[in-house]
């Protein structure tokens, strides 16, 4: 490799697409084109039984092209493009079977990656807005300008910042973090792994193999983008990287070293290594820093995601050819498949040596760098970490007192080798479970299967893809040296690089502790505490079964994802984890949905109500005048007494039926009233009403007379 | 009458069609003859349009009054609006050759679709406020017979609510009118505003109160909050041809009206800065947020559109709202992405109503199974509104959150590409559950009834497929091939900003 080839398309998608061939893109490259080629073999017959195989193969290579896309961009613009597609195509891959629990696997993975991407999405319009630019080639410089707070870009623009930001540098880091947040997603980061557990078990196999071996990593690129491109020597910066990657290399191992199922202790056993290279990551950004050369822990980085993604491609190919003979990934199901086969034993052994980090396979090479890379750091701090933490500035103190602590960087090492020793006693789990552990039923059927579980090109390429590892690693001077070499500079690997003799004993050191660890946790934790004695006559044979020991009072909605823990330790990690996973984000989320939904109809009614309240209130219709009541209240007061003395001998005796509509007493006597008025206004416009009111005066006259007349002579 | 004569032809063509077509007694009872005479006027109209857009100028109708008259004059932002207007009702007529098969009265139908192509025409055509507000009014007018076309009970409820919306938000707009009238010279369009400094001293408050009115009354047009209320309303009672075009393009006029407003009369720099401004963000995120919020609750498929609606017209006026040019870009280009997307899922709604009679989103799963290249048409759509690169919601989206950042107002710069973020999520919930229903049914999907009903493969026919799968295709191409469009939108916007 002389020199990069680059490729400009303007116009499409608006800005146009810059694409760009150099030494770490093409290796990539290189290496997608591998693991295509051999997943695709593997799945003529891994798809073969299966339906709707167009649409498998349509997607398949539909991911090819967006993977190798984002591989190869040299601007963000073209990364969050491909990305984007990257993520959709894949999506077909995870809901592919259709099986309630694809289907949901296929939920959580879409809701990962469209939250993710809109996240990032708003991570890239912050940074543009701040550096001017998306091209990696120059992101590093403006970012750095804007880091030591000069007020002017490169080209001599004022650096722009957008309103509500209390500076350049505080758009800067939100705007790393958010990209962060959606790069981490597709790598598997803590806590945003959550996707990996659950949609590996259900896609098949050949597209778990990508998903977790090249996919991850194009997350993974764009970390190193953010890292050591643009927070070149950013010491807080590498902290955080450093600290997720240690979290998500212990969590992802713990996970793994609890797994029964196959394909679910590979994907946990991802999530792991992810952890390993975002360590890497960290680690060279916090050596240059400290004003060190960074490459030990840059090689170590690009060479463990190489071996990482060359490892699981054997690995999660190897689960295929079980899955597909036996449509089962439960470990107690499929102990003893692989005995008296060679070729999947070999390329199993291959993959589990490779990714255990056994000296003389590739995996022990690039974690060697790794821990070299964390070591050195440490010593450093013990040499000049006083000086360090005085000259740091624009930093809090307490980072600058983790940054600078010899201790926790001593923790550090300690908490890798550790994971490094249960990587090494899941794969030999696994691999006991596969290969020296034998069924208790079918055992004889396994073995029979052994002529024709694979066609001849699933085990070409299965075996194919196999031998590279040990290659790798046995010539590590011939060969990891120069794909190394290739990769570094995109790192923006600076320093003298010492020779490092991978095989002296200082460094063997760390393997052998790893692996001792490993050894001692296989006996001491899984052959004890996660096996259990098989019921019955085979028990009494002194076999075992495998046993999941996650606490059953989690295991709401079937589990989704399993955070594996020991009852024994007190399930306070178990918990933790559970909670994340199940609860926290479901919860918040529908807490958000509740509130703004409600929030959202009283404004969608707000004008109608007004309207309405208007109509009630204001604008209301005069009420018709009422009518004035007929009949005198004397009437009323009679009526609706006896109206109510009828109802309630109704309700008392109960009501006669006497066949009549009962007409209210009010409107009766009222009726009697008027009836009687009537009569009275017939009389007394009559003649003879006249002539009676006549006599009747006349008599009183006559009266009066006789009183006046008599009553003179009677009282005198 | 002076001024080129042929850009009278796009808007009377139609409409004397339309009434043709209403009055003679001929289409009523021969489909044959309603069809042919329509599709062949729809296809008319776009190389009338095209002609009258390529050979430009301006025409004055009629003068009134000294100041006041009616006038006609092309300019780019009359183009695009025009183009998109012309192309996409040909697309939609087409498909309601089929849809309207299966509704009554279809000649009703047609000659108002006829007739509101027209007068749509004439509103993009208008060289001044006073012919924007006559076209605009007429274009309520005569839409409404086309919500009103089931004259079911709803339907009139509907279309009554529609009317009373708009003449409410017509009038709120017509103070303003009076207002502007005032202190200008008058009221024909030129970049940059025409309002008068002398005649305006002393008066800024009422103008920015009257810029207000203005903006919330054509923004009732365009679905914005508060006055949307509308638009879920009407969509789901309106036959599929009918929603499509009030969502794509009859919200768009309101959309015109702000821009004819707001950039050639009262002039950005007015504005830029005062509460008017910060106002109109603040509504354009509310009911961005609010429309996709309630669309992802809604069940309906066709009022989940609609919410849909509501929350994407106001990307476009918030984009106008910064007053920016890149923002300008981006709202004007989601003007045409969205105009095109929306169409083709209501299209895809309406063609699943004919097909199987489902209209909530739950009862469509295995959709896959009955309409494939359909749900592959809608899905593409789908994620071309979410903003999925490299479809064309995405180079919008782009531009508008660019723009924000840079436009210098304030929080809004961030918290807006923000809303908008969080609403493409929400897009996203609302529109793809359909796609993962329908490919992805699961295992235990038997689909009974589509195999009862003998539904499975039944794709509809070629004259609604073809539409949708046209509109489809321009969601992705336009996204992937946005060149020419955006050069000529910042022309625009360097021209009024």
């Amino acid at each position: 490799m002389t020199e990069a080839m680059e490729m400009m398309i303007p116009g499409i998608c608006g800005m146009g697409l810059h694409l760009k061939l150099d030494g770490f893109r093409l290796v990539y490259t290189v290496i997608a084109v591998i693991m295509w080629g051999v997943s695709g073999a593997f799945s003529k017959q891994y798809m073969a039984h299966y339906e709707k195989r167009s649409r498998y193969y349509l997607f398949f290579w539909a991911t090819f092209a967006a993977t190798v896309g984002v591989f190869l961009s040299a601007d963000l613009y073209t990364t969050f493009i491909f990305f984007e597609i990257m993520s959709f195509t894949s999506y077909v891959w995870v809901a592919f079977d259709e099986k309630p629990e694809s289907l949901r696997a296929a939920e959580t993975y879409l809701a990962v990656a469209v939250i993710g991407g809109m996240v990032m999405l708003m991570g890239l319009f912050l940074l543009g807005d701040v550096l001017g630019t998306l091209d990696m080639d120059r992101i590093g410089v403006e970012a750095g300008r804007v880091l030591a707070g000069e007020t002017a870009l490169s080209d001599g623009e004022a650096i722009h910042v957008a309103g509500g930001f209390a500076s350049a540098k505080a758009q800067l880091y939100t705007a790393g973090l958010l990209m962060l947040f959606g790069f981490g997603a597709k790598a598997g980061c803590f806590p945003l792994h959550i996707w990996l557990p659950k949609a590996h078990p259900v896609a098949p196999a050949p597209a778990s193999a990508l998903l977790s071996g090249i996919l991850t990593k194009a997350g993974v690129f764009g970390i190193i983008i953010i890292s050591c491109v643009m927070f070149t020597s950013d010491g807080s910066w590498g902290l955080l990287i450093a600290l997720l990657g240690l979290v998500t290399m212990f969590l992802g191992a713990l996970l793994a070293v609890f797994s029964v199922n196959l394909k679910r202790t590979l994907a946990c056993s991802s999530v792991s290594q992810i952890g390993f290279i975002t360590t890497g990551i960290g680690m060279s950004c916090l050596l240059s820093w400290a004003g060190e050369g960074n490459l030990l822990a840059v090689r170590g980085a690009f060479l463990h995601m190489v071996n990482h993604s060359l490892i699981k491609l054997v690995l999660f190919l190897c689960a295929g050819a079980v899955f597909m003979n036996l449509h089962q990934l439960e470990l107690n199901d499929i102990r003893g498949f692989g005995r008296k086969k060679p070729a999947l034993c070999f390329s199993f052994l291959m993959g589990a040596l490779g990714i255990g980090g056994i000296p003389l396979w590739n995996g022990y090479v690039s974690k060697t760098l790794l821990h070299e890379g964390i070591v050195e750091y440490a010593k450093l701090l013990a040499e000049e970490g006083a000086m360090l933490a005085e000259e740091a500035s624009g930093i809090s103190p307490a980072l600058v007192n983790i940054l600078t602590s010899h201790g926790f960087w001593k923790g550090a090492e300690w908490v890798f080798l550790f994971t490094g020793g249960m990587t090494v006693a899941y794969m030999l789990k696994l691999f006991v479970a596969l290969f020296v552990d034998r069924h208790p039923e079918r055992q004889a059927e396994f073995d029979e299967m052994s002529s024709k579980y694979m066609t001849p090109l699933s085990r070409v390429s299965l075996v194919g893809g196999a031998v590279i590892l040990p290659v790798l690693g046995m010539l590590p001077y011939l060969t990891m040296n120069r794909i190394a070499d290739m990769g570094q500079e995109f790192f923006r690997g600076s320093g003298h690089l010492h020779e490092v003799n991978y095989f002296a004993f200082a460094n063997l050191k760390g393997g052998l502790i790893s692996i001792a660890i490993g050894a001692a946790l296989y006996a001491g934790v899984i052959r004890t505490l996660l096996m259990e004695p098989e019921s019955g006559a085979a028990g009494a044979q002194g076999r075992k079964r495998y046993v999941n020991r996650w606490p059953a009072w989690l295991d709401l909605e079937n589990l989704v994802y399993r955070p594996i823990l020991q009852v024994a330790l007190p399930g306070v990690c178990g918990a933790v984890f559970g909670f994340i996973d199940q609860y926290l984000i479901s919860t918040l989320l529908t807490i958000f949905f509740a509130v703004s939904s409600v929030a959202c109809r009283a404004m969608d009614h707000l004008t109608d109500g007004l309207v309405v309240l208007a109509r009630r209130t204001v604008c209301s219709q005069l009420p018709e005048p009422k009518s004035h009541p007929e009949g005198n209240w004397l009437a009323h007061v009679i009526g609706s007494f006896v109206d109510r003395w009828a109802r309630i001998k109704n309700r008392l005796f109960g009501e006669k039926d006497t066949g009549r509509v009962r007409v209210s007493a009010v409107h009766h006597l009222i009726e009697r009233e008027k009836r009687f008025k009537h009569m009275g206004d017939l009389v007394e416009q009559s003649f003879s009403f006249g002539l009676m009111l006549f006599c009747i005066g006349l008599c009183l006259t006559l009266g009066y007379l006789l009183f006046v007349y008599y009553g003179g002579v009677l009282f005198g | 009458m002076e001024g080129n004569m042929m850009l009278l032809l796009p808007m009377v063509c139609p409409i004397l069609a339309g009434i043709v077509v209403l009055a003679g007694k001929v289409f009523r009872k021969n489909r044959k003859y309603l069809i042919s005479l329509s599709v062949a006027v729809l296809a008319l109209e776009l190389a009338l349009t095209l002609q009258a857009l390529v050979s430009g100028g301006s025409l004055t109708m009629l003068r009134l009054t000294e100041q006041i008259t009616l006038g006609l004059h092309i300019d780019q932002v009359s183009r695009l609006f025009a183009a998109l207007t012309a192309a996409v009702w040909l697309l939609v007529g087409i498909y309601s050759v089929a849809y309207m098969s299966h509704e009554e009265e279809e000649h009703r139908f047609f000659g108002y679709y006829l007739i509101v192509a027209g007068v749509l025409m004439g509103l993009n055509f208008s060289a001044n406020l006073i012919t924007l507000y006559v076209f605009y009014e007429l274009m309520t007018l005569t839409s409404l017979p086309l919500v009103l076309h089931e004259r079911s009970r709803e339907a009139v409820r509907a279309g009554l609510k529609y009317l009373f919306y708009s003449v409410a938000g017509a009038f709120l707009a017509l103070f303003g009118i009076f207002f502007l009238a005032g202190v200008s010279e008058n009221l024909t369009f030129t970049a940059g505003g025409v309002l008068n400094d002398g005649a305006l001293a002393g008066k800024e408050g009422l103008l920015l109160a009257s810029a207000f009115c203005m903006i919330v009354g054509f923004g009732t047009k365009a679905g914005m909050f508060p006055l949307h209320g509308w638009l879920p309303t009407a969509h789901p009672v309106a036959p599929a041809s009918a929603s499509a075009v009030l969502s794509g393009l009859i919200t768009k006029a309101g959309v015109l009206a702000i821009i004819r407003v707001v950039y050639y009369i009262i002039g950005p720099d007015r504005l830029r800065g005062t509460w008017v401004q910060n106002a109109w963000i603040l509504l354009t995120l509310l009911t961005v947020f609010m429309g996709s919020m309630l669309a992802y609750k809604e069940p309906v498929l066709k009022k989940r559109l609609a919410y849909s609606t509501v929350s994407q017209v106001s990307y476009v006026l918030f984009g106008l709202s910064l007053l920016n040019q890149t923002a300008f870009v981006g709202a004007l280009s989601h003007v045409v992405f969205h105009s095109v997307i929306k169409h083709a899922l209501f299209l895809t709604a309406g063609a699943v109503i004919v097909t199987t009679g489902w209209t909530r989103v739950e009862q469509m799963r295995g959709l896959g199974q009955v309409m494939p290249k359909t749900l592959a048409c809608y899905t593409i759509a789908a994620l071309a509104l979410v903003g999925i690169p490299p479809a064309s919601g995405f180079v919008s989206k782009w531009y508008l959150a660019s723009g924000a950042l840079s436009s210098g107002a304030g929080v809004w710069s961030w918290v807006g590409p923000a809303v908008l973020l969080v609403s493409a999520l929400l897009t996203a919930g609302y529109l793809l559950p359909l796609t993962i229903q329908g490919f992805f049914p699961g295992h235990d999907f038997k689909g009974e009834e589509i195999q009862k009903r003998k539904l499975t493969g039944k794709e509809p026919s070629w004259w609604m497929l073809a539409p949708i799968g046209i509109l489809a295709a321009a969601a992705l191409l336009f996204g992937c091939f946005p060149g020419n469009l955006i050069s000529m939108l910042q022309s625009i916007a360097a021209s009024v900003l």
